[in-house]
């Protein structure tokens, strides 16, 4: 695993205060959206379908703040839309850094290069570019539909490794995924130099134009485990081990989607980045008036059934380490050796 | 791989909108990826999206962002006297499989 000490420090620490208080519910990495519009239009994303005037608002830096002191994660992940066309992602990031938050700036780095020939990020342990990478060059452009997207992004990625930025990825599979590919990817970033690897199944937006390829959870269960089963030394993953090991059909975790709460332009989703069934005015409103109970696997929606996203799994996970000695002892074992 | 096209309540006038019908429609609305147009009980018509909607408060609500408006609309069930699915809707019509013909026609055309 690849998450740096003062981060697992902060991250641990704030945890275990959340469970000396007894909070059951409490976030752990906040959503924070400050636009939908994107420069690509993937064929998995339900995010960016909306009317033109819709597409051209933003959150004002002062709003994305509030949001984020009220919800008082110790992480905050900007995805969106793209986070680099919003006109003050430089603004922003720096704010969130001087509140020492850990921000992962999820971009598929098409302005990456452009943005930092600009000078307007500063190399920080706070900030890391999360740059979204779906597989080799083939499988990344199919699945954001554009031809050349992949050779952009590693230029991104070179770019900032040279200037001393944190970089990680974020993978989203897709049934027909190929384990072995993937394999071959995992190498290729570390070839690279990224920090680490973030990896997800995708899930079935009603919105997104593919309904087709979506993961099943025995079928996630299955490709996890074949390409994770006897991982290479050299793979670093920047996320919970036990999330990996869920993923592998390991551990039965129920969702937590308070999580990872989302905010964007229409206010505090409920109940989670992925699902939309309404907003709440306020980040108190969300966590006590959403009726939870209705939602995650074992809550019988069909919307959840086949869902292991992180943004409802990753909180679970991390939970889960410092819930008994079994998870910590996992999480240990697997950050030390590096098997899942 | 289903490519037909899917249902869409684009260019949808239902009326009369009232009771059980206008909360029915109200999800409708509050799914939609288009603009509505909502007719409100004193003859005023507001253009827009419709994100939000509560109907488990003592007074249901939507909420609109009104075309051209910076902060939403907070309007009660109980003022709407129509909705109209006028907009076009930006999740139709863009499926996967028509992705993917394109994606075969262009590389054709190139000769890849």
């Amino acid at each position: 695993m690849s998450v740096p000490i003062s981060q697992m420090w902060t991250v641990a620490a704030y945890v275990l205060g959340q469970k000396i208080r007894k909070r059951m519910r409490y976030p752990l990495v906040l959503m924070l959206e400050p636009l939908f519009r994107c420069n690509l239009a993937c064929a998995g994303c339900g995010k960016i379908q909306y009317p033109a005037h819709i597409l051209k608002k933003d959150l004002s830096v002062e709003q994305c703040l509030a949001a984020v002191d009220e919800c008082g994660a110790p992480m905050v992940s900007i995805p969106g839309g793209e986070p680099l066309m919003y006109p003050e992602i430089g603004r922003l990031a720096r704010e969130l850094v001087a509140r020492r938050k850990y921000v992962y700036l999820c971009t598929n780095a098409i302005l990456l290069k452009q943005k930092l020939e600009e000078g307007v990020f500063t190399p920080s342990k706070y900030l890391s570019f999360s740059v979204h990478m779906d597989g080799l060059r083939e499988e990344h452009d199919e699945a954001v539909c554009r031809e050349g997207v992949f050779d952009q992004a590693v230029a991104g990625i070179r770019e900032a490794l040279r200037r001393g930025f944190r970089v990680t990825t974020n993978s989203t599979l897709f049934d027909g995924v190929n384990p072995v590919q993937m394999q071959m990817f995992f190498d290729e970033m570390m070839d690279l130099g990224v920090e680490g690897m973030m990896l997800s199944p995708g899930y079935s937006y009603s919105k997104a134009p593919d309904q087709e390829h979506f993961l099943r959870r025995q079928k996630t269960n299955e490709i996890f485990s074949k390409m994770l089963s006897n991982p290479k030394r050299r793979w670093k993953f920047n996320q919970s081990p036990l999330f990996l090991q869920f993923l592998m059909g390991k551990w039965d975790f129920e969702c937590t989607p308070w999580g990872m709460p989302a905010y964007n332009i229409f206010g505090w989703q409920r109940p989670c980045y992925l699902l939309q069934e309404g907003y709440a005015p306020s980040f108190k409103a969300l966590m006590e008036t959403t009726r939870w109970e209705r939602y995650g696997h074992r809550s019988g929606n069909e919307k959840c059934k086949d869902c292991m996203v992180h943004c409802g799994y990753e909180a679970t996970a991390v939970n889960a380490t410092f819930a008994s000695w079994k998870g910590l002892t996992a999480a240990a074992r697997a950050t030390l050796t590096g098997r899942l | 791989m289903n490519t037909e096209p899917e249902a869409s309540f684009e260019g949808w006038d239902p009326r009369p909108v009232d009771g059980a019908t206008l909360a029915e429609v109200v999800e409708h609305a509050f799914d939609y990826r288009g603009d509505i147009t909502l007719r409100l009980d004193d003859g005023r018509q507001i253009d827009g999206y419709l994100f939000n909607r509560d109907r488990d408060v003592a007074e249901p609500f939507v909420q609109v962002f009104e075309r051209g408006e910076a902060a939403p609309l907070t309007i009660p069930y109980a003022r709407i006297r129509a909705i109209r699915f006028t907009g076009k809707d930006t999740a139709a019509g863009n499926s996967y499989a028509a992705w993917l013909r394109l994606r075969q026609a262009a590389k054709a055309a190139s000769g890849g």
